[in-house]
């Protein structure tokens, strides 16, 4: 049975790099906090690297185009829990995933695009990747970003 | 170090009377083991009435800050009663910040600040919290700032 470091590499994925916040986030926010043996994880949104892939779905944004966006926000997920753990095999199971998405008040493909981060989950963790989740439409989020996904991950030492 | 109830006091602040639920079938809180699950609260004007309005149209950035920053004053008015005592929270885990957005509203982070940073300036280290800030299409009576929060305390 491959590690979850096993299956990154396996599958050619690269994690990005953490987000570098702006200081008046900083202060006060952090990508995670740990309580026990959940890691709540805030919302991380699609990006490539630093730039933010910004977008609407149903105007501006094909639903193709929100798969990838929404498997680039897992991907920034899967760095601030490697961050928090130091080694992705602590984790027990991926518990929630909220997944949502930056889309018009008609848009009704919000499943498809956000199992571009739940099927990653799977491709990396295999059954500990299965997850409940939501899959919703925002009107609006931050910097105009594509997708936003905040997550429980269930961990140990 | 000054405790939570000093720090309130040392900004000029004074809690809220805690909030009462509008319906049987919902409570403000639920505390499950060490955590307490704080529901949706809303931006309120003093007095008590809903503090309305939509970013990118009818209210700025900074009267956004406002909003969110007083939320936080209900929020731990219901944690207090929940846990009798704020030097009980051992710290701020999640909040979820909406913001009642247009369409191409894209500052939600530093609307949802004024809740984060009071966060900080009353419990310290112990107020960094994960966060999402998210633009909703409505929010109740055209409220301008919701907040849903999650805290850990000790008994």
């Amino acid at each position: 049975m491959p590690t979850a470091e096993e299956r990154i590499r396996a599958l050619g994925l690269k994690l990005p790099e953490p987000m570098v916040l702006a200081d008046n986030i900083a202060k006060s926010r952090t990508p995670y906090i740990r309580v026990d043996n959940l890691l709540y994880v805030g919302g991380h949104a699609s990006r490539n690297e630093q730039v933010f892939i910004v977008g609407k779905l149903g105007d501006t944004m094909t639903t193709e185009q929100g798969v990838e966006a929404a498997r680039s926000a897992a991907l920034a997920v899967l760095t601030s829990v490697r961050a928090a753990l130091g080694d992705l095999e602590k984790v027990v199971r991926v518990v929630r995933v909220y997944g949502m998405i930056n889309a018009t008040p008609e848009y009704t493909e919000h499943p498809l695009v956000i199992n571009g981060a739940s099927e990653l989950l799977v491709e990396v963790f295999g059954e500990r990747g299965v997850h409940t989740r939501a899959a919703v439409g925002m009107a609006s989020l931050p910097h105009g970003v594509a997708v936003e996904i905040e997550s429980i991950f269930h961990v140990r030492d | 170090m000054a405790t939570a109830e000093e720090r309130i006091r040392e900004l000029g602040l004074t809690l809220p009377a805690p909030r009462i639920p509008a319906g049987s079938d919902h409570v403000p809180y639920v505390r499950t083991g060490n955590l307490v699950f704080v529901g949706g609260d809303v931006s309120r004007r003093p007095g008590g009435s809903v503090l309305t309005g939509k970013l990118g149209e009818d209210m700025t950035t900074e009267e956004g800050y406002q909003a969110a920053r007083g939320i936080v004053l209900s929020v731990l008015a219901t944690v207090r009663s929940a846990i009798g005592d704020l030097e009980k929270v051992v710290r701020v885990v999640r909040v979820f910040g909406m913001v009642n957005a247009t369409p191409s509203f894209a500052e939600h982070p530093q609307v949802i600040n004024g809740a984060s940073d009071l966060l900080v300036e009353i419990f310290g280290e112990r107020g960094r919290h994960s966060r999402a800030a998210v633009g909703m299409s409505s929010l109740l009576e055209g409220a301008a700032v919701s907040f849903e929060s999650v805290f850990e305390v000790r008994d």
